[in-house]
């Protein structure tokens, strides 16, 4: 096989993959206790998705998050998620049974398992959401819990009541095609 | 064929999950940010910092001197006496910030104000330090019968800082301190100085804080060179500062002009800075 070939063959999936892509996905985190409710919300998540394959990556900047009590977005950034050492969140997976998914107006389950990553520590997750396609655009959703002490985040006793141990999160996308 | 497959190989390592993000990677870094938490509190020890009220935020202070440590156990290291100022400031916008205090010493009120200049940001092309004006007018209310222009004490200064690393803070601080009223002619009205203080972070939420205050030109033959080493505790919304300094006024034309103790006899002072947020 001669060179230009292979040169055919390394650009081809370039040219030719199907990509989706969003830089401003929204990605807002609540918790709840009796004695305070805390959330943030980051508005700047890029997240890509590859309609081939059904392969997803999420890359979300923790400095990113906005809280309306700016003291608690800098004990968020310096206490708690570092976010000097570790700048983003990660989450690289796959919906599953992609190949048998069409896509239409009508918003649909999908099943998503992967690896999310915070603060360095890596944890498989398996969680549902729901996609639907509108003209252009890909439109994914998905609520789902962690738990903090999975990611080695340390609450201190004295702030331990107005912190819950189980944060909710919401992710909002809506993909165009690159 | 065996080409062909090798070249599939190496396609699907070049093409691998990993490059999903970077496909799109062309301009996509985030919205750059002001570096945070330079200091933890509007003051390093005695001076002031960088850091001020965040936009819709009302801070209030406390800041406590006791009396002279030289009497030892018997008023408890000056635990029974007390110089106190406590100061209310709200952050218009997230460039200015005004304020209002009160000192027992010499029943002095003051107005005062910070102007954000420039906010260090990681990223590079953009400033690599934190500049900010501050200026307060003193009003001495102790004394009776003075013409009101007599009562009043201009502090400028330039504060300039660098968080250098996580854990360490440098700031250095050009200042002129105008006295309307000087004690004889001899004085000066105008004083120059150059501060610096520093933060160095011991764990996530303590640190040891310096200021010292050097100063330019003469000074009359009292004059002691004035500083405050103290300790940050943070917890929540509050800022606990704890510190022994020779300066037992906490306005600028005290702790920067006035210093009055040293190490001799141990006439120095305990004192603390409690910070309390509200945002409204």
């Amino acid at each position: 096989m001669n060179r230009k070939y292979l040169l055919v063959f390394i650009l081809f999936p370039l040219i030719a993959r199907d990509i989706y892509y969003t830089r401003s996905g929204t990605v807002s985190f609540f918790s709840a206790t009796p004695i305070e409710d805390i959330s943030a919300k980051n508005n700047q998540v890029t997240c890509v998705l590859d309609n081939d394959n059904g392969q997803v990556s999420f890359r979300i900047p923790i400095l990113g998050f906005s809280f309306k009590n700016g003291l608690m977005q800098e004990h968020f950034n310096e206490n708690y998620m570092e976010s000097d050492i570790y700048p983003n969140a990660s989450f690289k997976g796959m919906i599953n049974d992609w190949d048998k998914l069409i896509l239409t107006k009508e918003s649909q389950k999908i099943k998503i398992t992967g690896e999310m990553t915070i603060r360095g520590i890596s944890k498989e997750i398996n969680e549902t959401g729901i996609i639907n396609k509108n003209k252009k655009n890909i439109i994914g959703s998905a609520d789902f819990q962690i738990k903090i002490a999975d990611y080695g985040i340390k609450i201190p006793k004295i702030v331990q009541k107005n912190i819950a141990e189980i944060i909710d999160i919401n992710i909002e996308v809506s993909l165009k095609k690159k | 064929m065996r080409n062909f497959v090798k070249i599939s190989f190496f396609m699907v390592l070049l093409y691998s999950q990993d490059e999903l993000l970077e496909l799109i990677n062309d301009d996509s870094k985030i919205n750059p940010t002001p570096v945070q938490a330079t200091f933890k509190a509007t003051r390093i020890v005695n001076s002031q910092s960088i850091e001020m009220p965040r936009a819709g935020t009302l801070e209030f202070m406390i800041l406590h001197r006791f009396g002279s440590m030289s009497n030892g156990f018997y008023d408890l290291f000056g635990m029974d006496e007390a110089v106190i100022r406590f100061d209310l400031k709200y952050g218009i916008g997230s460039n200015f910030s005004f304020g209002l205090g009160r000192s027992s010493l010499k029943k002095t009120y003051d107005i005062f104000s910070k102007f954000s200049i420039l906010k260090q940001k990681v990223e590079s092309g953009h400033s690599p330090i934190s500049l900010v004006i501050f200026s307060k007018v003193e009003i001495e209310t102790q004394t009776k019968d003075a013409e009101f222009i007599n009562r009043l004490t201009y502090d400028f200064q330039l504060l300039i800082a660098r968080k250098f690393t996580r854990f360490f803070s440098f700031q250095i601080m050009p200042t002129l301190i105008h006295k309307n009223l000087v004690e004889s002619q001899n004085n000066l009205h105008d004083l120059f100085s150059i501060g610096t203080g520093a933060r160095m972070k011991l764990s996530k939420r303590i640190s040891i804080n310096f200021d010292t205050f050097i100063p330019i030109g003469e000074r009359k033959v009292t004059y002691q060179q004035g500083w405050g080493i103290g300790c940050d505790i943070e917890t929540g919304g509050h800022v606990f500062q704890l510190m022994i300094t020779n300066s037992q006024g906490a306005i600028e034309s005290a702790y920067i002009e006035n210093a009055t103790g040293g190490f001799d006899n141990l006439n120095l002072y305990l004192g603390f800075n409690i910070t309390r947020a509200f945002s409204i």
